[in-house]
């Protein structure tokens, strides 16, 4: 009994012991660099919330296994803070200000999307903390004059240009384009942008249909739009909702030249859930692991990155994976410039940066979104995607359905 | 009814004092917590008082946040708009009040269900005024940090003040003693010659000119808001659970439940990275079988008993 009670004793001591020296060892560690990360682990967004997770752990392991972070004569361990905010906008706020009043972060990355981005970068630039939105592409969420808010994608205008240039100049025949929306920031904002391109090519837009986030029945929308007989169908949403208009258009018969969709072909999930139906469909993405950079980032050129995402994940990154990892090495290259973690100094560096990494060009434009990507576009074929557009880096020819 | 006052100001004292010292994280909690009791607060006038289970509570807060946000960004001044939202709110809810208040229990629920469903639909499909699914930005006030929260917590404090006031008013008036002969028979209150229509309406009413104006302080705090979030029918769940959890149709019983519960969340968020809605849910369930008079009852037993020794 009372040997039981030693032991349990002990073991106790030994706990609390170990507690102490880890406590001790922390404080040993004090050069750390640490980033907040609000993200949606759980509810409607967390698919989206683990890839932009994978994308920053691979950041910071990457970072931490080369030595860390230089600057201002010291070496700093990265490390990242992460909240969840549950799908939830104001909690991803709180979270913001949590963890830059409480967690004492050094820089932030901003949550998913552009709508919370874009409220939560309110509370940023309250404080003057460099916050780099991975995920935020619409020009609205860089409106605001912030000076501390800094987004790796592309305006939207970006991703609608190239397709309308190629489809127009490959197929002359098709001239009705329907367009149906997810209403929301990001896809609602993409479509009126594909419609701004389109009617400047002198195409007429036979329908554009709005559907509510969370819907889960498009068949209305849908044989409204079979009744316009578009050659072109440009949805827009998340990879949810867009396995389920493909899968409606094919029972509706709904059968266009073309089909392009935005922003889920990128992503394994939506070649998975389509099968034969995602065949031909083709989207546009800010990055492809086909492209080839030399980068002067962390991860080196795009094929080492895309090296080190398949020994740690197995496969290859989408879009947003790779933008997640870019935010990180995009930071580290800010303080590195800036030899210092003072957040007005890093938040000068990452304005004046005009660098190649594996990701692409970085160059941020007066807003702080990157202006010097070029997106990939490509097509489903086989359940592969194939790129073809930009030339430098095409794999194929864009086809059209019969 | 003098004792009510005196915790009142002492309770709003304390809350100011703290704030003033505190860090911005915890003026923020402690702001979150001024507007969630206005909630609860507001939602006790027609659930408590009445009787009348509403789930309007989220309309009132989206109606009043895209009010204001929307006349601000007219160039209105931020004290008229915050003002004007109230009252907005208040006409929306009488004039729809009128339409439902015949409804009773579940129909009444349901009917107040969708009524911020109706309002986020609204919003989504006017883009031109509202920015639709694409969101509201607000003007961003120039001023430090430090100062920005502790103006917007003076805010939620004087709002959550003046609706406890009105609660304990109301306790004692003749519109509350109806509405309490509503909530025990509606039947016999209209045989005894309380206008039940009158009063239902002018509670609900009540209980929406308070949120209204919570929204739009809320609005201008945040600076930016979408028709998901300000229409969130949380927003109309938490108030309800706050008051059930604190007492339902007392004075103190609703600001406790927030308290309570907002303490409970911040516990668990901060302690369980992924399975904190889980754990908040057990937490809320079992507090609800355990004491179903809410915690205010718990205090008003321990008096008692101490009374009697």
């Amino acid at each position: 009994m009372s040997r039981e009670w030693t032991s349990k004793l002990l073991t106790r001591f030994a706990i609390a012991g170990a507690i102490l020296g880890s406590a001790v060892v922390a404080g040993q560690a004090q050069e750390t660099i640490r980033v907040g990360a609000p993200l949606p682990m759980t509810g409607p967004l967390a698919p989206e919330g683990a890839k932009q997770k994978k994308g920053y752990d691979l950041w910071a392991e990457t970072a931490n296994a080369k030595g860390g972070i230089k600057a201002n004569g010291k070496t700093y361990k990265v490390e990242i803070v992460y909240f969840d905010y549950a799908s939830n906008t104001p909690r991803a706020v709180q979270g913001a200000e949590r963890m830059i009043t409480e967690d004492k972060v050094n820089f932030l990355f901003a949550p998913f999307g552009s709508g919370a981005s874009k409220a939560a970068s309110s509370v940023s630039e309250r404080y003057g903390i460099p916050t780099i939105a991975a995920t935020a592409s619409s020009a609205e969420v860089y409106d605001q004059g912030y000076k501390f808010l800094f987004g790796t994608l592309t305006p939207n205008e970006t991703v609608t240009e190239p397709i309308a240039n190629i489809v127009t100049s490959k197929n002359k025949d098709v001239k009705k384009v329907a367009i149906l929306a997810r209403n929301d920031l990001f896809p609602l904002a993409v479509a009126q942008q594909m419609e701004k391109s389109l009617k400047a090519k002198g195409m007429e837009i036979v329908a554009f249909e709005r559907y509510a986030i969370g819907t889960m029945d498009h068949s209305a929308a849908v044989t409204q739009m079979r009744a316009a007989r578009p050659d072109w169908v440009y949805a827009t949403g998340y990879v949810n909702d867009l396995i389920l208009i493909r899968k409606q258009m094919n029972e509706l018969g709904l059968r266009p030249k073309v089909i392009t969709m935005v922003a889920g072909p990128a992503y394994r999930e939506f070649a998975e859930a389509t099968g034969p139906l995602g065949e031909n469909i083709s989207s546009v993405a800010w990055w492809h692991p086909a492209v080839r950079y030399k980068g002067k980032d962390v991860f080196g050129t795009t094929e080492a990155f895309n090296k080190a995402w398949d020994a740690k994940y197995k496969g290859e990154a989408d879009y947003a994976e790779a933008s997640a990892a870019a935010a990180g090495a995009i930071l580290q290259l800010g303080i590195e410039k800036a030899d210092s973690i003072d957040p007005k100094k890093v938040r000068d560096a990452l304005a004046s940066l005009d660098v190649e990494t594996f990701y692409g060009k970085v160059k941020f434009g007066p807003s702080g979104q990157i202006t010097s990507l070029e997106p990939p576009v490509f097509q489903l074929r086989g359940g592969k995607t194939v790129v073809v557009w930009p030339e430098a880096v095409k794999q194929g020819e864009l086809e059209f359905f019969k | 009814m003098k004792r009510d006052w005196v915790i009142l100001v002492c309770g709003a004292a304390a809350i100011g004092a703290l704030g003033w010292s505190g860090d911005n994280y915890f003026i923020r909690l402690l702001t979150i917590l001024c507007m969630y009791a206005t909630l609860a607060q507001s939602w006790n006038f027609i659930g408590g008082f009445a009787g009348y289970p509403s789930f309007a509570t989220a309309a009132f807060f989206g109606l009043g946040a895209y009010t204001s946000g929307v006349l601000q960004n007219q160039g209105l001044p931020i004290l008229m708009c915050w003002g004007l939202a109230g009252l907005c709110a208040a006409v929306f809810a009488v004039l729809i009040g009128g339409a439902i208040l015949h409804l009773r229990g579940h129909y009444f629920a349901i009917a107040t269900l969708i009524i911020a469903e109706m309002l986020r639909e609204i919003v989504n499909t006017t883009p031109n005024l509202t920015g639709g699914g694409m969101g509201l930005n607000l003007p961003i006030l120039r001023i430090s940090v430090d100062v920005q929260s502790r103006v917007f917590l003076l805010a939620m404090l004087v709002l959550a003040v003046v609706t406890t006031a009105a609660a304990i008013l109301l306790q004692r008036s003749r519109l509350g003693f109806g509405l309490r002969c509503i909530q025990q028979n509606e039947s016999a209150a209209s045989i005894l010659g309380v206008n039940a229509y009158q009063y239902k309406t002018a509670a609900f009413g009540m209980s929406a000119v308070f949120v209204g104006m919570a929204g739009a302080i809320y609005a201008s705090w945040v600076n930016y808001i979408e028709p998901p979030d300000v229409f969130d029918i949380l927003i109309a769940v938490k108030p309800l659970v706050m008051v059930l959890l604190g007492g339902i149709g007392t004075i103190f019983g609703p600001i406790i439940g927030a308290m309570v519960l907002l303490a409970l969340e911040e516990l668990v968020w901060r302690n369980f990275l992924t399975v904190h809605a889980a754990a908040l849910g057990v937490i809320i369930i079992l507090l609800v079988l355990f004491l179903p008079n809410g915690l205010f009852s718990l205090l008003k037993d321990l008096s008692a008993k101490r009374a009697k020794q």
